[in-house]
């Protein structure tokens, strides 16, 4: 294996990535706080429709740029066995993972603020604001143009320098971590249908909690309405996700103790608050119920931003922390 | 189209009442859940070695808690289950057979999951049936919606998480795990969608879910 070659040619991306990252990065963070901006200032509203396409299109830009590095990654990411020499596979790394996943979520949130068309008006505001934030956070936080997949890269890196030192049990140990994570969690099916499952559904929960904080603020029921009509749309791929990780999770954590951890914990709570507020709801119109349906769908919502911030703070199966 | 909210007189039902103790007992695994992540939390940062030492335990006790939860869940949805085909009374008698079934099972072999498993295989097998007399169009069945296709997705969606629950409860290290789960993901998966969107796949269009529930509260 061409240890210092690999090496070299990830060095090589990496640093174009970055050239050519860091001017998207502060384009989508310029357009991130006119978005802001145009959401809490009233005046300025009318533009407010133009100003998120523009967001779209350069996520959009920004996602296929990173579609470019992915593939190169791909191309260099050999794994090889230091006992035969022979290549077992190459690494795809999927497009929402580590520091891409608050862009995902970013952009699908906004795809959807372009998109709705039920009280657009009044809602318009409110999921613009959250697509400027999640844009922000993406940028500021996740990193993905100037410091992409830091796990990822870090057990590459470390294989490769294991390989380096050719066969002995260094090597061996590394390249079956390696081929662990290739065939149980980059490579594997569930990685590309199981994230964008959530992401989609994550996005379509956030207009939903923008409808519903609405209806508690003016007490409209057709704002209910629309904040059921989205959640029923978030509720179908959380539920089909969240089931199809299930056969995955017994398959790739076998012997590992992941029932009842605390990631899997908090996905469990807000499946099970969702599930709730959709019976609830069956009961709408009883008295006093509807704030009932309202408390559940709010609290739902903030699981669900405690649930995607649990994987960076809890340690545990499933969790980066 | 901007209507306040309206409200109507709360009636405490036999539906309501089932309604009212899924909900809470969602919402009480939700906090056992919640409560679970914290304690793992503060464990794992504050007890060295507690991932080897401490956590089988705690997953002895997070189970010993959900446990009855679970059970009083299998029940409330083994009383919505065979609601759609007998009467109050026969309704009690049947539930209360099917828990007793359960329990016998359970003794029998010792086992909680034995108990549990062939708790919902009754409960399945029922669903079934009331699926069945659902898409036949047959009048037993009672719902709280509307719309035949809504009823069926309702019916199906329930069936698979009956049939995920004994994939859980049972069938973890069986050959039978791959096919039953991935039957329980298609009826529960397709059965969302019917009861969401019934609507827009029915060829003479029926009463739209939200229409029906406001007919309810009417």
């Amino acid at each position: 294996m061409d240890v210092s070659g690999t090496a070299n040619t990830i060095g090589d991306v990496l640093d174009t990535l970055a050239v050519i990252g860091r001017p998207v990065q502060a384009g989508l963070l310029a357009v991130s706080v006119i978005v802001a901006l145009m959401s809490i200032v009233p005046a300025l509203r009318r533009w407010l429709g133009l100003a998120v396409g523009g967001l779209v299109l350069l996520l959009l830009a920004g996602e296929g740029v990173l579609a470019w590095f992915h593939w190169r990654l791909y191309e260099a990411a050999a794994v090889v066995s230091p006992e035969t020499g022979q290549v077992t596979g190459h690494v795809t790394v999927p497009l929402w993972v580590e520091s891409e996943k608050l862009y995902v979520w970013a952009f699908i949130v906004a795809v959807m603020a372009l998109l709705m068309r039920r009280h657009r008006e009044e809602l318009l505001p409110g999921v613009a604001l959250t697509a400027a934030a999640l844009t922000a956070g993406a940028v500021l936080w996740g990193r993905p143009f100037t410091e992409p997949l830091p796990q990822f890269l870090g057990q590459y890196g470390g294989y490769l320098q294991a390989m380096a030192t050719g066969l002995n049990q260094g090597s061996f140990a590394a390249y079956q971590g390696m081929e662990a994570s290739r065939q149980f969690y980059y490579n594997t099916w569930y990685m590309w249908v199981h994230p964008p499952l959530l992401f989609v559904s994550y996005g379509a929960f956030a207009v939903s909690f923008v409808a519903t904080l609405h209806m508690v603020r003016t007490r409209f029921s057709a704002f209910e309405s629309t904040a059921y009509r989205w959640a029923r749309l978030g509720y179908l791929p959380l539920t089909a996700g969240m089931l199809l990780g299930f056969p995955w999770a017994i398959l790739a954590w076998s012997g590992e103790s992941w029932w009842w951890s605390g990631k899997v914990n908090m996905s469990i709570m807000m499946w099970l608050l969702y599930t709730a507020y959709l019976h609830a709801r069956l009961y709408l119109r009883r008295r006093g119920i509807w704030r009932w349906v309202a408390a559940l769908a709010i609290l739902s919502f903030v699981v669900l931003v405690l649930t995607y911030l649990a994987t960076y703070i809890v340690p545990g199966a499933h969790s980066y922390a | 189209m901007n209507a306040r909210m309206q409200e109507t007189p709360l009636r405490r039902t036999w539906d309501f009442s089932l309604t009212v103790a899924t909900v809470a007992l969602f919402g009480s695994l939700g906090v056992q859940s919640f409560l679970g992540t914290l304690y793992s939390w503060w464990a794992l940062r504050t007890l060295p070695g507690w991932e080897q030492a401490g956590y089988p335990g705690f997953v002895a006790v997070m189970n010993a808690v959900a446990a009855p939860q679970v059970v009083a869940l299998v029940v409330v949805m083994g009383l919505c289950v065979p609601k759609r085909l007998f009467s109050r009374r026969a309704l009690i008698g049947v539930s209360g057979g099917m828990l007793l079934l359960g329990v016998v099972a359970g003794v029998l072999t010792d086992s909680l999951a034995i108990g549990l498993a062939a708790y919902l295989a009754l409960a399945a097998f029922i669903q079934i049936a009331v699926v069945a007399l659902t898409v036949a169009g047959a009048r037993g069945p009672s719902y709280l919606t509307e719309g035949r296709l809504t009823k069926t997705g309702s019916g199906l969606l329930h069936l698979g998480f009956v049939l995920f629950a004994i994939v859980v409860v049972a069938l973890q290290r069986s050959s039978w795990m791959l096919p039953v789960f991935w039957t329980a993901a298609a009826l529960t998966i397709g059965g969302t969608v019917l009861s969401f969107y019934a609507g827009r796949f029915a060829v003479r269009r029926l009463v739209p879910v939200e229409s029906a529930e406001e007919s309810l509260a009417d």
